[in-house]
């Protein structure tokens, strides 16, 4: 073991010392063989050594902490270099069965960012004993999971309220009254709609094995079903008001949203088959297709589409709350778009002249 | 409910010691604090509403003295009662361009709750404000307002009394059920009136295919109370056990 810290010391001499170990720190360090790991905890930046002089991989030992109260919880050994936090991830959840790995949050140090599950032991490791951080992230669903709740209810709901399921609407009134044709036509665009979200989140999105909290599943179904409720109830009213300008109101509309619906499909097939030519890899761009030439003047089409395909179902069933929902999203969106308008612009700042990020010239 | 969450109201103006969401009376030592500017401007804003809750006790008290009865008091402070309760809006603005440490969200609930409460019900169903009910928030608003600004004010200069902390953690306790007894009775004297006339509503058929009953909102808005006011009360309840607690281990080690 002297033998060992000696070598050591030698070797730390050499390397740089890192910010936050001092002359002193490391001098009392020196001095006090307490443990061997806390002594390599202390450590700066040291060249990852074999932990065993004769070993031909390199094995490191990950001792696992609770973030809040310190305490050990368990140590996940023989990891090799080239193993990821995914494995990481997986060895404690054999080692503590009650944590799966999508719940299992890890951080190099407390209050810094969680470890994405891609990274390599060898691009964290600092010695051959590491110490992480670990924070429950709670239930977690796929996002997979996420849309299809998300998409299916709103299907449905609107359908209920199409169908006229009785105690909805007064019975009497209902079987009255002859329905304009735009009521059908929306509960067509509706479901088109709908149908198309389930179909691209099961054939074309690429969704990342990512994960995310239950709550965010519980918040997104609320806002979406409690909508569609809201909207279908007007719609499908007996005492529904038809648009003020009539048919040429409707078809303008209905071709729009068609157009929009065409458009964001498009948009959504070219950004789930990226191209990875060099330095202009995952940069979505346009092809043929002219749908798709609306990435020359936006950095998310998709949202655009998706807010012209909303604002047409708004202008065809002159409906308030329809316009309130495609207001609603708007914000959202355009928040969304900025971050990601953002990245664009901090990754690939030569191909971003000219554009913004959701609304063209706008926004 | 706007009476307790203005008590339990998160972090408070300014800087400071013990506050209440935070939950920390230590708190202070840790965070910025706003410059001598906005520090300045707050002091001022504080004093204004202490002030301007002052003249409505005092208004109360003459009429009070006045008339001889408790009955129909609100006629005689309607004005300040409007103008400052609605000033309180300015909070939002503090927590929103960031000279106060709270929640946006949070302190807008609170806010809006009360703004909603005088215009929108008492201030527009002219036949509720002859009402008790109106008297026993207002009677509760009044003490909270006064005790919370003074706090403010004392915090921002760094001069609390024990006196003002202890009060603003301790009469909440009467202060809160009064506060939403008051409120409640009033919207529900409100409701037939609101039904009768047919007030804030919109019905079907129109051009825009859009309904609103403002009876059916005001009744969802009283059920919203049986959720919300025992967290605010219970979450106060515990922050007061902190807060005097601490004071008090303070006192000790002084």
């Amino acid at each position: 073991m002297f033998k060992r810290h000696r070598s050591l010391a030698s070797e730390r001499k050499r390397e740089l010392i890192s910010p936050g170990a001092t002359r002193s720190t490391l001098k009392n360090d020196m001095r006090n063989f307490h443990s061997l790991s806390q002594f390599i905890l202390a450590a700066g930046p040291l060249r990852s050594i074999p932990a065993v002089k004769h070993a031909k991989t390199t094995h490191f030992e990950i001792e696992i902490l609770d973030a809040q109260t310190r305490k050990q919880i368990c140590i996940v050994d023989k990891v090799t270099q080239k193993s990821t936090i995914q494995d990481v991830k997986q060895k404690f959840h054999k080692a503590c069965p009650k944590w799966c790995p999508s719940r299992v949050g890890l951080q190099l140090e407390r209050g810094g960012p969680f470890l994405k599950d891609y990274r390599t032991i060898q691009s964290i490791a600092v010695s051959s004993i590491i110490t992480l951080y670990f924070t429950d992230l709670g239930q977690q669903v796929s996002w997979t999971t996420v849309f299809l709740a998300e998409y299916t209810g709103p299907l449905l709901i609107y359908l209920l309220f199409y169908l006229r399921i009785p105690y909805i609407y007064d019975m009497k009134e209902s079987s009255r009254r002859l329905r304009h044709p735009v009521v059908h036509l929306a509960c067509f665009c509706h479901c088109i709609h709908y149908l198309r979200y389930l179909l691209e989140t099961l054939f074309v999105h690429k969704v990342s094995s990512g994960h995310t909290p239950l709550k965010n599943l519980i918040k997104s179904c609320a806002f979406y079903w409690g909508f569609t409720s809201w909207m279908a109830y007007y719609i499908n009213h007996p005492r529904y008001t038809p648009p003020s300008f009539g048919n040429k109101q409707i078809t303008i509309s209905a071709i729009n949203f068609l157009i929009c619906e065409a458009g964001n499909h498009f948009i959504n097939v070219v950004l789930a088959n990226p191209n990875h030519t060099g330095s202009n890899a995952c940069f979505p761009s346009p092809n043929y297709n002219p749908f798709t030439w609306m990435f020359f003047l936006v950095s998310c089409p998709n949202y655009t589409y998706e807010i012209g395909s909303w604002i047409s179902f708004t202008v065809m069933t002159q409906t308030l709350p329809v316009g309130i929902f495609t207001l609603l999203i708007t914000i959202q969106m355009s928040l969304w778009a900025q971050k990601k308008h953002k990245i664009y612009l901090k990754k690939f700042s030569s191909y971003m002249r000219r554009k913004s990020a959701m609304i063209p010239f706008i926004l | 409910m706007a009476a307790a969450a203005a008590t339990a109201s998160t972090k408070g103006n300014g800087g400071g010691g013990g506050r209440a969401g935070a939950g920390e009376a230590s708190g202070s030592r840790k965070k910025k604090g706003p410059g001598p500017l906005a520090t300045a401007y707050l002091v001022i804003y504080n004093v204004v509403m202490t002030a301007g809750w002052l003249v409505i006790a005092v208004g109360l008290v003459r009429a009070y003295l006045a008339k001889g009865s408790y009955h129909s008091l609100y006629y005689s402070i309607e004005k300040p009662l409007k103008f400052f309760q609605t000033g309180a809006l300015l909070e939002i603005l503090h927590c929103a361009i960031g000279i106060v440490p709270s929640s946006v969200v949070l302190t807008s609930f609170q806010v809006m709750s009360r703004v909603f409460l005088i215009w929108a019900v008492t201030h527009s169903v002219k036949e509720v404000q002859s009402e008790d009910s109106v008297l026993l928030f207002v009677v509760a608003w009044t003490i909270t307002e006064i005790i919370r600004y003074s706090f403010y004010t004392f915090s921002l200069l760094n001069h609390l009394p024990y006196l003002i902390k202890w009060a603003r953690y301790t009469l909440f306790i009467v202060l809160y059920p009064m506060g939403v007894s008051g409120e409640l009775l009033t919207v529900y004297a409100a409701l037939p009136f609101v039904r009768q006339a047919g007030l804030y509503s919109i019905s079907l058929p129109n051009k825009y295919n859009f309904s609103f009953d403002y009876y059916t909102f005001l009744i969802l808005m009283m059920i919203s109370y049986i959720p919300i006011f025992p967290q605010l009360y219970f979450h106060m309840i515990h922050q007061r056990r902190k807060v005097l607690s601490h004071t008090e281990e303070h006192k000790k080690f002084e």
